[in-house]
């Protein structure tokens, strides 16, 4: 069902694009010959990239022990090669995407303050939940709502009107932007994950976190659905969404809950509570993904 | 939970000792101290290490579990770890909650039923802060819609000095601190130093002395659209605990919103409510 917001987003040829290097780690990722010194190999091949990626494997949301990963070899025996690729793609798309919108920066940082909460309040439940997703929720809850961040850029006058009507009208943002652009971020953030060719399960979450009875990925796309929302509870919002609902009536409660998920077993006031301190987590992954890489220190890991 | 390892005398909480203590006061009291909470939780307890004669945190600890006597300590535990505060608009994200979607939706489910009426309970208003506050919100959602409606806010204590205050309904600035600046003009007559709440809004307000273990006049209290009850249950075991709450249960009508203190929680002691999340805040939804 196109419409002329999604034909014209569909031809823009300066469309943001993946560095090269994180386009060769994924496709890697999917190849039988996939190997330990093969990923590490390519990611060196772009410095600031690895000098990135290793910060983050040392930051206190992957590190695992006291010893510091010196080299992406390492750090891949330690974390597995799926954490490090998840890395990798969440380091490469926070690179690209324009970190500031046309309106300033506060709107930019609002929605990836959100996206930030969501990815990590997801690993929060995955945790709690033995959902195994292995570093894929934290990617997926980062990259859920990339299709806003292009509205906004390409569309930044309709998308203030879609915000500003979600505001008045007390509406959720997919509503708005229907109102006003004909087009929806699921549908704008699907289409780019398949562009960029990201995995499949970052392409469902991104057209169903809002559905998730109709994903593939149905447990990661509940996972990211619910997760969303805290966030928002948590007033990590972008626009209208001020939200009140109950968790347990939602259709990802349920799926999670009859895919054998123990969703019983979390109490929910207590993790509303744990997840309080949300803001300050969300601050300390901005700094380590943000400081700048340089190619020395890579150069003397290597 | 890595291992338990008491410190050397110092009175410095180890954050080992800070999630024991943590988790065992939730257990307890429903009362959740987030990890940036620490200082708070080590200032507020300082007293009762003192108050025991121990010399640290972890002895504490061992002492509210295992001594015979801890159910005792618990109750100073509790009255040290809540603040006995009330002001106007206290904890905002929850008065947003009540004011910008609770009440909304109550409102419309009375109109839809043909029913003008709105009963509210401040159970636990102390000086009256709480139940004004209610009362301002209504009238701002109404504005001159009011007269077309049934209003009535109970708000009730058991301490006779905290009504007669309620009663006189004056206050300082320190109190009006969250107060918007509008608000304050509208419905506050100030004499430069204290404001005194204006008529039209004192007279949605009804108090009354109320004694929470009355179980009859408790259960008296019948038909209640939203009831406010932020930090009372910390007063009470957990036996009259979920006694207390499963009557405010019946005291709500059906769709109607509890509201217990923003870091108070009704772990262990109902699941009869549906959880809501608001933003920045949780209630308690009768179905």
């Amino acid at each position: 069902m196109d419409n002329p917001v999604f034909d014209t987003i569909k031809n823009i040829d300066d469309l943001p694009t993946l560095p090269s290097i994180a386009m060769e780690v994924i496709a890697l990722s999917r190849s039988p010959e996939v190997s330990i010194n093969k990923v590490s190999e390519c990611i060196y091949k772009d410095p600031p990239l690895a000098t990135k990626v290793l910060r983050m494997a040392n930051s206190s949301f992957y590190r695992r022990g006291s010893n510091e990963v010196d080299t992406l070899h390492r750090a891949i025996l330690m974390m597995g090669l799926n954490e490090i690729i998840n890395i990798t793609t969440s380091v490469s798309v926070l690179s690209i995407l324009p970190p500031k919108g046309s309106e300033g920066e506060t709107l930019r940082k609002a929605f990836w303050n959100h996206c930030i909460a969501t990815g990590l309040i997801a690993r929060h439940i995955d945790n709690k939940l033995g959902m195994r997703s292995m570093g894929r929720e934290f990617v997926a809850g980062l990259l859920h709502d990339i299709g806003k961040i292009i509205l906004d850029e390409y569309f930044h006058k309709e998308y203030m009107e879609a915000h500003a009507f979600s505001i008045d009208v007390d509406c959720p943002m997919y509503d708005a932007e229907l109102e006003v652009l004909g087009t929806t971020h699921m549908e704008i953030g699907h289409f780019l994950a398949q562009k960029w060719d990201l995995p499949g399960y970052i392409a469902d979450v991104n057209l169903y976190h809002h559905q998730p009875i109709d994903a593939k990925f149905k447990d990661i796309t509940a996972l990211i659905s619910i997760s969303d929302l805290l966030a928002k509870a948590k007033e990590f919002s972008f626009g209208g969404d001020r939200l009140s609902f109950v968790l347990s009536d939602q259709q990802a409660w349920h799926i999670l809950k009859q895919m054998g998920y123990p969703v019983h077993i979390l109490d929910l006031e207590r993790f509303t509570f744990e997840i309080e301190d949300i803001g300050e987590e969300v601050n300390r992954y901005i700094s380590t993904v943000s400081e700048p890489g340089t190619e020395e220190n890579v150069h003397e890991r290597i | 939970m890595s291992e338990f390892k008491p410190s050397a005398g110092t009175a410095q909480m180890t954050d080992d000792t800070f999630r024991l203590l943590r988790d065992f006061i939730y257990e307890h009291s429903g009362i959740y101290f987030s990890d940036t909470k620490k200082s708070q939780l080590e200032n507020r307890l300082i007293l009762r290490l003192r108050a025991n004669n121990l010399s640290d945190y972890d002895k504490y600890y061992y002492m509210l579990k295992y001594d015979p006597q801890a159910a005792k300590e618990l109750r100073s535990l509790f009255d040290s770890v809540t603040t006995n505060e009330t002001s106007f608009f206290r904890s905002p994200p929850q008065i947003q909650a009540f004011q910008e979607k609770a009440l909304p939706e109550l409102m419309l489910n009375r109109e839809n039923m043909g029913e003008k009426t709105l009963r509210l309970w401040s159970a636990g208003c102390s000086t009256g802060d709480e139940p004004y506050t209610m009362a301002i919100i209504v009238k701002e959602l109404l504005q001159e819609n009011l007269c077309d409606w049934d209003v009535k806010i109970f708000a009730s204590d058991i301490s006779e000095k905290a009504l007669r205050s309620a009663r006189a309904a004056t206050y300082n600035e320190y109190t009006l601190r969250s107060v918007p600046p509008e608000i304050k003009k509208k419905y506050f007559i100030s004499n430069g130093t204290q404001y005194k709440i204006t008529d039209e809004i004192r007279m949605l307000v009804e108090l009354q002395y109320l004694n929470f273990n009355d179980d009859k006049r408790v259960r008296l209290m019948r038909g209640f659209d939203a009831i406010f009850c932020r930090n009372v249950l910390i007063y009470f075991d957990d036996t009259a605990k979920k006694r207390f709450v499963s009557q405010l249960y019946d005291n709500l009508n059906p769709g109607g919103y509890l509201f217990i203190g923003h870091s108070e929680s009704l772990h262990n002691i109902s699941r009869a409510f549906k959880l809501v999340h608001f933003p920045g805040a949780l209630g308690y939804k009768k179905e």
